[in-house]
């Protein structure tokens, strides 16, 4: 207990830099060979936002060509690549790693009182990887780029399309075992790597939803990487199994495909959940409502996850039965979502609620969230579902899961934890005015899709009927204000790296053991091996945390 | 983290920085294994499904081309291997033991047997280049056409002719070859087909050698895929076998320190696994057809 | 001819045309129900406890709640007993809509880049357009040439993939006279978005008139161009610019082109006739032989009318004559050979 408050130092850091994980070693080499989590997450985290910033540009033009009813911006051609190339950059180069790599990689060891991953030279081997897809990716679109669409449905894949689809599939496949390392390596720091006193049911959610994660992540990625390998294979020999025209079964790799891709939409947003958990039992200052149903739902959800795939797969013509058996389980995955809802909500009940930025996204989350899960029954109703599906319905939806969840969720992880990985503070005003913006752009651009969708306006269409037209120009306006949105964090966080203030060790006053560190952490995130005895998310002064010292330092500062 | 690492005591050898003692390191590398492995089922459980689909779809077709793979060769690779695990174990036994010497010589004898299969699963290649069985056109050695064997006509099927003026060649181009369909018309008389291979193999009540063809070129596309996967495993095994060998040549392994060792062993083991799968699936399924 | 109807500035709502569209609707409007059931409370929960236990002092510690067991049953059963409502829903309506009646029309359909070909039981065949007469169940058996498609009618509220190597089936009854949306669900390629039609519902006595083949007062050009556009789907092939996949059309009457093979042909109505009968015979230099026959489809009267508005796009306006003589002076050339040479690694 004594050792802790030690750690947990609440004093404003002087003036002289401490000795960090940032400033400790200059040299490009230092951290290209680093097998330190922290510098790998942060060369993660310039990495995706190049990413998610690629990715956003090709939404842009999506938006605009969908402006007018005829394709008069771009051609079909160029329609068509930009869509896939936007599913799939956002996809496999942004969704998925952004916050298991990033956050992930740099709070899970803080989280559990580790000096690091258990594998840290694999961690490093997964940023290579990442890398190496993505450049082999990169390399293809700028030759011509891919036009099947980011599930590349066979047969169009394996034989018409007239694209770099051999190499993007290589790309995607590389990539692949990225996650899968990330993922095997968290499995085994949790299980090997927590600090003494931190039991399983002391570690914080989010450590539980990366540990669901990482199990799609082992045992599903495999699947699509074989799968996506098979689609380069069968280019390349102009023979195979998806191949109608010789007995081979294009439904075959519907099945395969999304025998992971299901699952790697738990991979999106169950990390997100884990966030959430976080944030609004920080802000609320209150120990999580119902804290093993928050965390087994999760686990849940994994395994659920994996028996659901065929809900994809409605009207490609599988058997009736199958239909109904993937339809039944479908609901029965929607029970662990809803679950955690109420919880984060029950949280909030009588706790000390705070308006800072993160909490801002996190409530913003909650009613997109809320509106994802909703709608996602509308889909799993199989009778609905014949006519939403492959509609503007479905887009909508899992933009309100994957953007409205998991990177609503990114958001407020990374305003949350930004003191923590820079040591220093961005500007709380434009951070709520970002997240207000997000939130308001981001229904206007979602919410009349799903009214577009029931009209049944198709998706992957670069033209389409007049009077579709006044509900995809408030589409159109809204991405620009969300487009705002979500360049405006870049500037502010960016300009605190400068100008910011310095951030205090725990300047939230949490009780995670990440903040019992200084801000940035050192190399070896603890000065000693920190000991926990006490249970996860007590806000109050048993857990070692010095709150007459931080009201004294608040009313210093303001 | 160099500062870290370089100030760091190190109790044991190769203990690493992030791990407090040799108990939390080995425990950690062989869950990392268990999961590796588990990964590595479902990226063969993806194969193994279409190899399932489509034999339970083609019976025939599959049946005709497991057939012209030598079990002999399939069986003596599973002998190889079923040693070579018998002297992998045998590595981490001696390793535990310490004796340097037989350790040596195990991982030795390990290697040898890896590259006796690595070298029949090449024969065999060879044998499918020469037969015109590698789905790949292009990828098979031209066949002379032998105009003076009289069996040509006595073919099972109505044999499409093979056009024009590069007719010294039976694949002009490389390409895939198969004739035999006496397996349909067994397969039809006792009246097992599958409703997939009534559609499959016959064009207007016909049996249509080209249709039928294309399917058996589906499980060599099957087969290649599978054992050229499985003979990649066994690559890097070999690989990560002569870092042993190094390693344990320099006696860097002991009673006290011997995951590596196990862990490479229990890699090993699993590639073994997935060729104990592939043998009766690839080689034997179907030979009961041939009596 | 009948319009779609559009009832308000903003379309909320598609029309209703089929036999189960009520179903689907009813399914549509209980999930929104659930919804907003579900949404309102949380919502209100949310704002009423933002404000009501915002902060009051800096870093309070407010007493702890762990859960309770009791809440977490409700919350667990509730929304399980909710889904399974819907799923019974769902499930009831999709064996309506995939249950084929015993008693149906039938209409064949074959899906191609980037056109739906149509065939009748009674021989008929039309292109992109279905004409079907109300009150009568239509069961449709498809497949595909080339890549999956899906057949999707928004006002049927029904829609299904189209397999290659496979038959898919789909049925409907409509129970409205109108015209509506026909589009290709399933993203197949190119011009996937213009792979779209319209089903025409008719009275049975129009229908019947229909059969017998209607008689319209267009102009052979403008008749061809309807042709042309619609109901053969010739465009999505022959327009579109560097990427269109069927020779360029613009201008090329009169001249010479160049054949596949080498051959020259002069671009006449004869050629341009058998091009449409049987397109593989002399195939435009560099273009792929990928065009499907019109033999059987197209009526004489419709080749007259088709020629007439491909002459036309060369300026050649007279519906008559052979053009042998002066060659015309629109064009500056063919544009064969631009075509198909996008780059890949096919």
């Amino acid at each position: 207990m004594q050792d802790v408050s030690a750690i947990s130092g609440n004093s404003i850091p002087a003036d002289e830099p401490k000795l960090n994980y940032i400033n400790n070693g200059h040299t490009l080499k230092s951290w290209l060979l680093t097998k330190d989590h922290k510098r790998i997450a942060l060369m993660y985290l310039l990495s995706v936002s190049a990413f998610f910033l690629m990715g956003g540009i090709y939404a842009a033009f999506i938006r605009l060509e969908l402006l007018t009813p005829a394709s008069d911006l771009l051609e079909t051609a160029t329609y068509n690549k930009v869509f896939t190339q936007h599913g799939i950059l956002m996809v496999f180069f942004f969704l998925i790693p952004a916050i298991p790599a990033i956050l992930g990689n740099f709070l899970l060891p803080l989280m559990i009182g580790a000096k690091d991953l258990a594998l840290p030279r694999i961690n490093l081997l997964s940023l290579y990887i990442y890398w190496i897809g993505g450049i082999i990716t990169l390399w293809a679109l700028m030759k011509g780029g891919v036009d099947t669409g980011w599930t590349f449905y066979t047969p169009y894949s394996t034989t018409f399309s007239n694209s770099y689809v051999m190499a993007v599939g290589i790309g995607v496949f590389i990539n692949g075992f990225s996650s899968i390392l990330t993922g095997l390596n968290f499995i085994v720091s949790i299980h090997t790597m927590r600090a003494p006193g931190m039991t399983w049911f002391r570690l914080p959610l989010f450590v539980w939803a990366h540990y669901a994660t990482s199990l799609v992540m082992i045992l599903g990625t495999p699947v699509v990487a074989i799968t996506i390998l098979l689609v380069a294979i069968e280019r390349f020999a102009r023979i195979g199994i998806f191949d109608p025209a010789i007995g081979g079964d294009p439904i075959l790799f519907q099945h395969l495909f999304w025998f992971y891709s299901h699952p790697a939409v738990y991979i999106m947003i169950l990390p997100g959940m884990g966030v959430i958990s976080e944030v609004i039992a920080g802000f609320s200052r209150k120990r999580i409502f119902g804290y093993e149903f928050v965390a087994f739902s999760s686990i849940a959800i994994a395994v659920f996850g994996f028996l659901v795939w065929g809900h994809h797969m409605f009207v490609s013509g599988q058997s009736v039965f199958a239909g109904l058996v993937f339809s039944f389980l479908t609901m029965v995955v929607a029970v662990p979502s809803a679950i955690k809802t109420f919880n984060w909500v029950a949280t909030m009940y009588k706790g000390s609620i705070s308006y800072d930025t993160p909490m801002l996204y996190a409530i913003g989350f909650l009613g997109l969230f809320l509106v994802g899960g909703l709608t996602g029954l509308f889909l799993g109703s199989i009778g609905l579902t014949v006519h939403l599906t492959d509609t503007y319905f479905i887009v909508a939806h899992f933009h309100y899961v994957m953007v409205g969840g998991q990177v609503i969720a990114y958001l407020a992880g990374i305003h949350y934890w930004w003191p923590k990985m820079t040591g220093r503070m961005y500007s709380e005003f434009w951070g709520k005015v970002s997240a207000m913006l997000v939130f308001v752009g981001f229904n206007l651009t979602f919410f009349p899709q799903f009214i577009l969708g029931y009209m049944g306006m198709p998706r992957r269409y670069a033209s389409y009927p007049e009077e579709l037209q006044v509900l995809n120009i408030f589409s159109t306006a809204g991405a620009s204000v969300l487009g705002i949105g979500l360049l405006m964090p870049v500037v502010y966080l960016i300009h605190s790296l400068f100008y910011g203030k310095k951030a205090a060790d725990n300047p939230w006053m949490h009780p995670g053991l990440e903040w019992r560190t200084s801000s940035p952490p050192p190399t070896e995130n603890f000065k000693e091996m920190p000991v926990v005895t006490w249970e996860a998310y007590d806000f109050g002064e048993e857990s070692g945390l010095d709150i007459e010292e931080a009201r004294r330092r608040e009313a210093v500062t303001v | 983290m160099t500062a870290h690492g370089d100030t760091h005591e190190h109790h044991e050898p190769g203990l690493q920085h992030q791990f407090e003692d040799m108990n939390q390191q080995e425990e950690s590398v062989s869950i990392a294994m268990w999961a590796f492995l588990a990964q590595e089922i479902m990226f063969f459980g993806g194969l193994f499904t279409a190899y399932l689909v489509f034999r339970w779809r083609f019976p025939m077709a599959f049946a005709a081309g497991s057939n012209h793979l030598d079990p002999f060769w399939g069986g003596l690779n599973t002998l190889v291997l079923i040693v070579s695990s018998l002297t992998m174990a045998l590595t981490v036994y001696y390793a535990q033991k310490g004796n340097r010497t037989l350790q040596v010589a195990m991982i030795v004898l390990t290697m040898l047997f890896g590259s006796v299969f690595l070298g029949v699963k090449a024969i065999e290649y060879t044998d499918k280049y020469n037969h015109g069985l590698v789905p790949v056109t292009g990828w098979n050695k031209k066949v002379k056409e032998d105009t003076s064997a009289p069996h040509v006509t006595e073919q099972d099927c109505t044999q499409v002719g093979h056009g024009d003026g590069d007719d010294h060649y039976v694949n002009p181009k490389g390409e895939f070859q198969w004739k035999d369909c006496s397996l349909v018309k067994l397969a039809q008389e006792k009246n097992y087909l599958t409703a997939d291979e009534k559609i499959g193999y016959f064009t207007n009540g016909e049996i249509d050698a080209d249709k039928f063809r294309d399917k058996v070129r589906l499980f060599y596309f099957i087969y290649f895929v599978m054992t050229g996967l499985h003979a990649l495993h066994m690559i890097i095994g070999l690989g990560v076998m002569l870092w042993l060998l190094w390693k344990a040549w320099i006696g860097t392994y002991g009673p006290k320190y011997y995951a590596p060792v196990e862990i490479s062993g229990l890699y090993w083991h699993f590639v073994d696994i997935v060729w104990i799968f592939l043998f009766p699936l690839l080689y034997l399924l179907g030979r009961h057809f041939l009596h | 001819m009948l319009i779609m109807q559009t009832n308000s500035w903003i379309p909320l709502f598609p029309e209703q045309a089929s036999s189960f569209a009520w179903q689907v609707d009813y399914l549509y409007f209980y999930l929104i129900l659930v919804s907003v059931g579900f949404t309102i409370p949380i919502v209100a929960a949310i704002f009423f406890f933002i404000v009501k236990y915002r902060e009051r002092e800096k870093f309070a510690t407010p007493d702890e709640i762990h859960g309770s067991m009791v809440l977490e049953t409700v919350w667990s059963i509730i929304p399980f007993v909710i889904s399974m409502t819907i799923f019974l829903g769902g499930a009831v309506v999709y064996y309506t809509q995939y249950r084929m009646p015993e008693d149906a029309m039938n209409v064949y359909v074959v899906g191609k880049q980037w056109m739906w070909k149509i065939q009748h039981e009674t021989g008929q065949r039309e292109i992109n357009e279905l004409h079907v007469p109300v009150g009568r169940k239509v069961k449709l058996t498809m497949t595909t040439e080339d890549v999956l498609h899906d057949f999707s009618i928004p006002a049927f509220r029904t829609k299904a993939d189209v397999v290659p190597g496979r038959f898919t089936y789909l049925w409907f009854e409509a129970t409205k006279p109108g015209k509506y949306h026909l589009y290709c669900a399933e993203y197949c390629g190119l011009n996937h978005s213009g792979m779209v039609g319209y089903v025409y519902v008719m009275e049975q006595k129009d229908y019947e008139n229909w059969l017998q083949g209607n008689v319209t007062g267009q102009t052979p050009i403008e008749q061809g161009r309807d042709l042309f556009e619609n109901k053969l789907g010739c465009a999505s092939c022959h327009t579109g610019g560097q990427q269109q996949r069927g020779a360029k059309l613009e201008g090329i009457y009169g001249k010479e082109v160049s054949l596949v093979g080498g051959q020259k042909v002069l671009v006449n109505d004869e050629y341009l006739r058998n091009s449409i009968l049987n397109p593989g015979a002399q195939v435009v230099e560099g273009y792929q032989p990928i065009m499907p026959t019109f033999k059987g489809q197209v009526t004489e009267e419709q080749l007259l009318s088709l020629v007439a508005y491909i002459k036309s796009l060369s300026g050649v306006t007279a519906t008559t004559g052979t053009p042998a003589a002066a060659p015309s002076p629109v064009s500056t050339g063919t544009d064969a050979g631009s075509g198909n040479t996008q780059g890949g690694d096919r």
